[in-house]
């Protein structure tokens, strides 16, 4: 939102703050400022000037007009404007001028003749967005300032700060703030109106909840014709655009009390009724901005007897709007509920200066003020307007705002300083409040009628009053009496911490990927589209969808990574997102997953298989490999792996089917952090050092090609009895005098016994029972 | 010769043999030649017999001196030699420690991991338990229960991924204010990290995706003042530094009164520069007491307790503190960008 300091200064008479102090001001106190920029600075170079002759430039479009720029002297200028006759009063700017963009205007030579400035169009000192010809004045001297349009600055103030202040959208809210602020009087520039006679027209209003108050004026004896220049200059100064004198009246009454109106043509509405109603479903209004909409049945309408007209704060029809035939006005000034302005104004795509105020829940108590301020500015804009009737004024009854008791001590406790009773007054009558007392050390406080809609109702809200008044500078930090405990742990946390830095240390480099994935996607890698949650309004088509998996997004750092490195590792951990039936608020199961990729240019891979087995097991110590079943169309068919604990599956790993990795090997390990936080070991409990010698002896087995040194370990552990203390793989021999399709696999077997060294002949014993169980399974010793 | 002359002979031409002696296996075989079991001198010994009776006992002293001088010049040499030996060794074990050493490189965490750990540690340290919520919530926990009805303008500050079954991404870790005081009740001082989520177009300084810390006290007596000294100090931590901090008005419906908590532009100390748009203020956090409504919503009764919570942006910071200047770069899983964080 636009405000000029010009403006507010004269709402708030007497203001020395200049523009740029006055933002930061309103930033620390009401509401943030986003910058103070300075508007049409070179309009100090600008004076009126009367052109007194004009001839004509040949072979030029230009004419040469001298003027008269009264106490300035006479000048001679080169103009191209249509307009430019003898006789008018336009602007002059002077040589030395710096207009926007940084056009620097000086004396120059211009179809062969000095050039002394230039006579300016509107849009070129930003008075308008005219550029069909030079402004011209109806009143001033030779040689004055352009009348009511002197450099300006335009304070702009961030929107999301003023959600909860109706007031603020209007000049004169943000003119009482800078009043309070710097302890001036606030100028109200809504005359008294005494409203006589017979409202000239029916309103019906079908819900007064949707639409506590409608007021309206009817006018007659109408001239449309573009607004007076320091009118123009004002709204362009604010960024609305000036179009015609009733329409601006109305856009410049919302900018100073932030009460939206909207001109019907009287004569174009039908019936001598105005019914404002929800519109029938299908129902359709071509809106001003020559745009067509089709509502539905919570949109709010202000109708005629031929239909709707409007969509009720929001936007006006086109077939009922001001033309430059208009005669007669119907001025609507209503008050609608915010959530259905809000409503109807997202459904539709269409934010409006007017749905903007009305959705953040104006003042009922403004409709008429709006009404007698307009009626004010009307007859100066459109000389011999008439009003027709009196006031048409349909309100529901007004329940006044409760007063809120505010407890003084209290307020002091939530501020952290002491704050006199006095000044607790003084700011809160400085801002509207109506302040009593309320038996000792209280208030009875009772909110303006603009801050009651929904800003203010609990004493909470007076605590941010007083506190954003006295300044929270003056607010002493102070270090709160708590007592101190340790915070109570939170385990899965820790615990997933210390995996990352554990997978880092590992070599493995932390990525983030996002929770979304494509359609395509999850297609491509075989998820089920309707196991992901949907978004319904994705940012992109290929973020459709929530992962499932890490897997898709790891694919693809994997992928792009290659692009600039020969190898690498890295890791993510991240929640999948799986649709739950039956959780109590139907919340999806979230399930923190870890996974690692490794990537070789060179290599047959196995390498990368290993140090992710290496990985999980330092991670998850004691997981089990295993040979997957059920390999996903991703996954290399030969190296799929299970992970397992305590017969539990925790994870997978594996390698990249070749066309998904093709320039080099990429491998996988996808960790359940979930499973493995509830797995997670136990503290160790020591087992005493061994007091007798233990024993080792070696076996050599020979398998075929493919069986697994995990079988077969396994196999030899399954052998032994309590005396066994360990089966560990040696390596493995292929080559004569072993067959092609043989291996030997040595394992050497430690035994030992807690309370004596194991005789020879006992570890004979177990080494023939390892050979007895090796070649019940069917494998050969290698001697 | 007489015995005297013969040992005073094999003295000499011994200690010459000794000082010319090149390997240890040579000064052994002098020493058995020598002063060895059936060497020279025990030979000498034997013949002591012959000797006179009365020269004996100087003709004894005679063998033991000699018999000990050549013991120590061995013994010298000896030394010298494994010394020298020692040293070739040890020389000859020169090696190159600037090569790389074999195998992988650490990895990194990635920047936010690391702030966010940072935090946490600091807030920890301070009395706050870590709690996390879930990415997908319900509007509820995202809205309501923070006094955000539906309607409610402030829903158009937060641009929202809507999920099938009418949930959502979370906007904002502000939810699991509500969560943990429902599971830990009052007193409470908890902070949330984590993933959040708007609906918001992708450019260097917007990201639909990215992390919040939230932060929340409850207790008896809670004040404005309170809360300064409480971020003062967690600034601090943050910043290694004394930051001058102020509050000014900010919207949030669920605190009340809520601020916008600036610091003092690190850059310029103030003074105004391009970052803090010459303003000398960078916004950094919105922080505000608790509104009553989100209490209750919580099951704590605002009539008995009241507190403060804040929201730090992650990302946010993380970006300062690591000079990042592209918000895209901390999801696009660049291992070039990332392993500079080793
Ligand atoms: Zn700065």
């Amino acid at each position: 939102m636009k405000f000029s300091a010009n403006w507010i200064a004269e709402l708030a008479p007497g203001l020395t703050v200049p523009p740029h102090e006055l933002g930061a001001l309103i930033t620390t106190k009401t509401a943030e400022c986003e910058g103070t920029e300075a508007y049409a600075p070179f309009l100090d170079h600008v004076r009126l000037a009367r052109v007194v002759d004009v001839r004509p430039v040949e072979g030029s479009k230009n004419v040469y007009a001298a003027i008269d720029a009264g106490p300035l002297g006479r000048k001679n200028v080169v103009c191209g404007a249509p307009n430019c006759r003898a006789g008018i009063l336009t602007a002059w700017v002077m040589p030395g001028a710096e207009l926007k963009g940084g056009r620097v205007i000086g004396k120059a030579v211009v179809s062969g003749l000095e050039s002394e400035g230039m006579l300016a169009a509107g849009d070129e000192i930003g008075v308008n967005r005219e550029h069909e010809g030079i402004l011209e004045f109806s009143e001033g001297a030779p040689g004055d300032p352009l009348p009511g349009i002197s450099p300006d600055h335009i304070i702009e103030i961030d929107n999301k700060s003023l959600t909860h202040r109706p007031d603020l959208w209007g000049h004169l809210g943000m003119a009482r703030e800078v009043a309070a602020i710097t302890g001036l009087a606030l100028r109200d520039p809504v005359p008294p109106v005494e409203w006589a006679g017979e409202p000239p027209l029916r309103v019906e209003i079908e819900n007064y909840e949707l639409c506590p108050r409608y007021s309206a004026l009817v006018f007659e004896n109408v001239t449309i014709a573009p607004s007076p220049l320091w009118l123009q200059y004002r709204l362009e100064s604010i960024g609305l655009n000036p179009i015609s004198n009733i329409v601006d009246v109305t856009n410049l009454v919302m900018a100073e009390l932030a009460q939206p109106t909207h001109a019907f043509d009287a004569d174009l509405l039908k019936g001598g009724v105005i019914f404002v109603r929800l519109a029938k479903a299908g129902e359709r209004v071509q809106a001003l901005n020559e745009e067509e909409y089709t509502l539905d049945g919570q949109a709010l309408v202000i109708a005629d007897a031929g239909g709707a007209e409007a969509i009720a704060g929001v936007i006006g029809g086109r077939p009922t709007g001001i033309h430059a035939g208009t005669r007669r006005v119907v001025l609507e000034s209503a008050n609608f509920q915010a959530a259905s302005i809000r409503r109807t104004s997202s459904r539709l795509k269409l934010r409006t200066d007017a749905s903007m105020r009305f959705e953040k829940a104006q003042d009922p108590g403004n409709t008429v003020r709006a009404l007698a301020r307009c009626w004010e500015l009307f007859r100066l804009v459109s000389p011999g307007i008439r009003l027709v009737g009196g006031l048409v004024d349909n309100a529901a009854p007004v329940t006044p705002p409760p007063a809120i008791r505010l407890d003084l001590d209290w307020l002091n406790r939530k501020i952290g300083r002491a704050v006199a009773r006095e000044e607790v007054e003084k700011i809160l009558r400085s801002l509207a409040f109506v302040v009593e007392p309320d038996g000792p050390g209280a208030l009875a406080v009772t909110p303006p009628s603009w801050r009651a809609t929904k800003d203010i109702s609990i004493a909470e809200d007076l605590v941010e009053e007083i506190g954003r008044m006295i300044g929270y500078a003056s607010i002493p930090p102070r270090a709160p009496l708590v007592p101190s405990e340790p915070p109570p742990a939170s385990p899965e946390r820790e615990y997933q911490y210390e995996l990352r830095r554990m997978a880092a240390a590992q070599g493995f480099t932390e990525v983030y990927n996002y929770s979304f994935l494509s359609e395509t996607l999850a297609e491509r890698f075989g998820f089920p589209r309707e196991e992901h949650i949907q978004v319904l309004n994705p940012i992109a088509r290929d973020q459709g969808l929530l992962r499932v998996s890490l897997t898709p997004r790891i694919v693809q750092n994997i992928e792009d990574n290659a692009r600039h490195m020969d190898s690498f590792r890295l890791f993510e951990t991240g929640n999948e997102i799986h649709k739950r039936a039956g959780s109590e608020d139907g919340l999806p199961e979230e399930i923190p997953h870890l996974a690692a990729a490794i990537f070789a240019k060179e290599g047959d891979g196995q390498a990368g298989l290993f140090e992710l087995k290496r990985l999980a097991e330092i991670l998850a110590p004691g997981v089990k490999v295993s040979a997957a079943t059920g390999v996903r169309c991703f996954e290399h068919p030969r190296r799929v792996w299970t992970l397992e604990s305590h017969g539990e599956t925790v994870g997978r790993v594996f390698e990249l089917h070749p066309s998904w990795c093709e320039h080099g090997r990429g491998a996988i390990l996808d960790l359940d952090l979930a499973a493995l936080f509830r797995l997670r070991p136990e503290p160790v409990k020591h087992k005493p050092l061994r007091r007798f010698p233990v024993s080792e002896f070696d076996l050599s087995v020979i398998t075929g090609v493919r069986v697994e040194v995990g079988a077969v370990g396994s196999l030899l552990l399954r052998a032994g009895d309590e005396s066994w203390l360990g089966v560990e793989f040696v390596g493995q021999y292929m080559g004569a005098p072993l067959a092609l399709d043989e291996k030997s696999l040595s394992f050497r077997v430690t035994v030992g016994a807690a309370d004596h060294t194991l005789s020879a002949g006992e570890i004979t014993a177990a080494r023939e029972r390892a050979i007895a169980a090796v070649q019940a399974a069917g494998y050969q010793l290698r001697m | 010769m007489s015995l005297a002359a013969t040992l005073q002979e094999l003295k000499d031409s011994t200690a010459a043999r000794i000082a010319n002696a090149s390997t240890l296996d040579e000064l052994e075989a002098i020493r058995v030649e020598t002063v060895g079991r059936k060497g020279v001198l025990a030979g000498a010994g034997k013949d002591m017999a012959k000797v006179a009776k009365e020269d004996r006992a100087a003709m004894g002293q005679l063998l033991n001196a000699v018999k000990s001088a050549i013991e120590s010049a061995l013994e010298e040499r000896t030394n010298a030699f494994q010394a020298a030996a020692l040293e070739a060794r040890l020389d000859a074990e020169w090696m190159d420690l600037t090569a790389p050493a074999p195998g992988v490189q650490p990895g990194a965490l990635h920047p936010v991991t690391q702030v966010q750990r940072y935090l946490e540690e600091v807030f920890t340290s301070m009395g706050f338990t870590v709690l996390s919520g879930p990415e997908v919530e319900t509007e509820f926990h995202n809205f309501d229960a923070l006094n955000i009805p539906p309607s409610h303008p402030a829903r158009d500050m937060q641009d929202t991924f809507w999920l099938e079954g009418g949930h959502l991404l979370r906007t904002h870790t502000s939810p699991v204010q509500v969560r943990g005081m429902k599971r830990l009740g009052a007193p409470l001082r908890m902070i949330a990290p984590g993933r959040v989520f708007r609906n918001e177009e992708v450019d260097p300084s917007h990201e639909h995706t990215f992390y919040q810390l939230e932060g929340m006290m409850v207790d008896r007596e809670v004040s404005i003042a309170h809360m300064l000294y409480f971020m003062k100090t967690l600034l601090k931590e943050i910043f290694q530094r004394e930051v001058a901090v102020r509050l000014r008005p900010g919207y949030f419906p669920f605190v009340e009164p809520g601020f916008e908590l600036d610091i003092q532009c690190l850059l310029c100390g103030g003074a105004g520069c391009p970052v803090c748009k010459y303003t000398g203020w960078v916004e950094l956090l919105p922080c505000g007491l608790v509104h009553p409504n989100v209490l209750r919503a919580g099951g704590i009764d605002p009539g008995q307790w009241n507190g403060f919570a804040f929201g730090l942006g992650l990302t946010r910071l993380a970006m300062m503190r690591y000079g990042i200047d592209d918000i895209r770069l901390l999801q696009a899983g660049d291992l070039r960008f990332l392993n500079q964080f080793r």
